[in-house]
């Protein structure tokens, strides 16, 4: 319990930690109240256009599809087009119809959808009278929102890795590792103190985090608890093993870098590709964060049985990881 | 009067003088040297070459096998059911199949896809919704596909090809992430670990001029990050593409790294230690790269953007990687007045150092 109290003493004086706990709360209110993102325009067409070039009906019919930006004269379309950071279609009259310009750059959907062009221009009317039936299922767009959510709390719980991994790198760099040593603690209470707090801190920070961004029923709650708590203790453990295996501070922040860039880039990729290849499923399922990203993400879509089986994993390996660590501390007392 | 004065000047003196300002002038540029040396020293310690150097080999990898394969999008799959055979000149685009559950399990597995289910010779349209816009087009090009007509090839107007396209686009926010993120965090451990080790402290009894100190810090800096910005671009792009961009990238590099070189400094004056620029780092890391590289990469409308001084250095950087140069003077102007004010910044704060430490 003393211990314990020290930690926190430690805690309460440090407002680096209280203020990086507090990060990933602040970019969920960000996210929730004032930066209200529009995707809806991401998967849209863009057209550019000379002014005066097409008739206004031409232009309403694009309109439709996409947005349509007017330049002025047709060195300022060319240059639009070529733009990098753009991916504009550039629109000419050609007789009756019109044609269509590509920096050439493009990828294939751009390259099909403005080689397609003119003759939907033509078919215009045709297609006008044919029903379409408009399938009822969220935004395909929506369910990426929830990305950013998702992609806050596995930073918030990535806090509490980063917690444990500087205080240990901190003690070692002052000498304090010298001084645990000879003081009467086992190396379980040892682990449960320096574990406890990144912990505690990292699920407290996740939890407001999840309160901001999500408003989901008791049940789902429950599992959306369960998948934050185990989560922010693996996180707390793989802080342990970066603060083990750091030698220096700039080697530490190496580490923390490149388990910081895993732990995001893996499930987001893995996510975003859904990827469906059995082995490649199972492999981005030894980072943690894929399962706790996908049970966010089942949770924020309205579903449970992908949640369960994360949360299963997860506690797989919250003691797989733990045990790891007891075997490697317990080893190196004998070796000591 | 004043050519007769002038020429009346005892020479041995004026001798002395030149000399004396030639010996001045050497032994500043001896210490620069020594200076150089000592952060060359610090560096190779601090692991930051080993570091880039790793980072370097990662980014070129990742680049020639992860990135440019993948990165492209093919459109809309097309599905039709057509029972009694009504539709023949279709496109080979269109995909047949036997039943309307088929249809409905592909449809729902791929969600951009688009199925035309055809009765009495009346093509009816099914998609999932993405946004009004989308869906109208998906619409229409479906349809478009059952009456193909002849083949259009747009016009093309520009020099690269997707490939081409592709490497430039993330060697450039590769370079961007890592002068802003990685190579600053670099710096900020090296400077950090001076100001625990006392180096500060012993600069301030050295008879030195305070703005020694940081040039030789920043021009190392300045170098390793050109360096690096040449071989990520030399392995990257190619050696033929590399020629005509360089000049441009170079000063579009060297205003990144200037601005971020100090800006890094100035935290490391003004921060106690390492653990509490992370949380600077963080915060800073999440608010330039994020928001700039949404604004520039996608059409996602951010309208105060343009107030974002790094969004004009990122699209200088990109503009610079496909060769076309920055004709703003007002952009150098501001880059300039913003190195100058950096500069000011720090010294300020690098002199107030020196008087804490005593």
């Amino acid at each position: 319990m003393k211990g314990w109290i020290y930690q926190l003493k430690s805690v309460r004086k440090d407002k680096f930690c209280i203020m990086s706990f507090f990060l990933p709360v602040l970019v969920a209110i960000l996210l929730n109240f004032a930066g209200s993102i529009d995707l809806s325009s991401l998967g849209e067409l863009q057209f550019v256009l000379t002014a005066g070039d097409l008739t206004s009906e031409t232009t309403e019919w694009l309109a439709r599809y996409g947005t349509v930006m007017i330049c002025q004269t047709e060195e300022e379309l060319i240059s639009e087009i070529n733009d990098p950071s753009t991916n504009l279609i550039g629109i000419e009259k050609d007789g009756k119809g019109i044609k269509t310009i590509l920096s050439g750059d493009e990828w294939a959907i751009l390259q099909q959808a403005a080689g397609t062009l003119p003759l939907l221009y033509e078919q215009r009317e045709s297609s006008a009278q044919v029903g379409v039936q408009i399938l009822s299922r969220p935004d395909i767009l929506a369910g990426y929102q929830h990305i950013f959510a998702a992609m806050t709390l596995v930073v918030a719980m990535f806090m509490g890795c980063t917690f444990n991994a500087m205080n240990i790198i901190s003690e070692k760099e002052e000498g304090v590792v010298f001084i645990n040593e000879i003081l009467p603690m086992s190396p379980k209470e040892y682990l449960i103190q320096k574990i406890g707090i990144g912990f505690v801190f990292g699920c407290l920070s996740a939890l407001i985090t999840a309160a901001i961004c999500f408003r989901l029923p008791f049940a789902r709650a429950a599992v959306m608890l369960a998948l934050l708590v185990l989560s922010a203790f693996v996180s707390s453990l793989i802080g342990l093993f970066i603060g083990r295996f750091s030698n220096g501070l700039m080697i530490g922040v190496v580490y923390i870098k490149l388990v910081m860039i895993v732990f995001m880039a893996v499930p987001m990729i893995s996510y975003l590709a859904g990827v469906e290849n059995r082995i490649l499923t199972f492999l981005s399922y030894l980072i943690p964060s894929s399962a706790t990203l996908e049970g966010i993400m089942d949770l924020a879509n309205g579903g449970t049985a992908m949640a369960g089986k994360d949360t299963v994993i997860l506690a797989v390996h919250g003691i797989v990881w733990f045990l790891l660590y007891l075997l490697l501390a317990g080893r190196g007392k004998k070796q000591a | 009067m004043w050519n007769h004065n002038k020429g009346n000047r005892d020479p041995a003196r004026t001798n002395h003088r030149l000399t004396g300002k030639s010996c001045k002038t050497r032994s500043i540029w001896k210490s620069l040297r020594s200076l150089l040396q000592k952060d060359f020293r610090m560096m190779r310690s601090g692991k930051f070459f080993a570091v880039a150097l790793g980072s370097l080999l990662l980014y070129t990898l990742f680049i020639h096998f992860a990135y440019v394969r993948f990165m492209d999008m093919e459109i809309y799959q097309v599905y039709l059911y057509d029972p009694a055979g009504t539709q023949r000149n279709v496109s080979p685009l269109v995909h047949p199949v036997a039943s309307l559950e088929e249809m409905d399990r592909i449809l729902h597995k791929d969600a951009n896809s688009v199925g035309i289910h055809v009765t009495d010779g009346k093509p009816e349209v099914s998609l999932y919704t993405a946004s009004k816009k989308l869906d109208r087009h998906r619409s229409d090009y479906a349809l478009s596909l059952l009456h193909p007509g002849g083949k259009y090839t747009p016009e093309t107007v520009g020099g690269n090809n997707l490939e081409q396209k592709n490497r430039r686009d993330i060697t450039c926010e590769l370079l961007f992430i890592e002068i802003v993120a990685v190579g600053f965090l670099g710096i900020a451990s090296v400077l950090f670990k001076e100001k625990q080790m006392g180096v500060m402290r012993v600069h301030a009894i050295l008879p030195l001029p305070k703005s020694l100190f940081l040039f030789s810090k920043i021009f190392l800096f300045l170098a390793t990050d050109l360096v690096f910005a040449i071989l990520l671009v030399l392995c990257n792009v190619g050696l033929s593409g590399t020629g005509k961009i360089l000049p441009g990238l170079l000063i579009q590099t060297t205003i990144l790294s200037l601005v971020m070189a100090l800006t890094v400094f100035g935290c490391a004056m003004i921060l106690k230690d390492f653990r509490q620029f992370s949380l600077a780092y963080l915060v800073i890391a999440l608010f330039v790269t994020a928001p700039v590289f949404l604004s520039a990469n996608t059409s996602i409308k951010m309208t105060w953007i343009r107030f974002h001084p790094f969004y004009h250095i990122y699209m200088g950087l990109k503009h610079a990687f496909f060769g076309i140069p920055v004709a703003n003077p007002l952009y150098y102007l501001c880059a300039a007045g913003a190195v100058v004010l950096l500069f000011g910044i720090v010294k300020t704060a690098f002199c107030r150092e020196m008087e804490k430490e005593g």
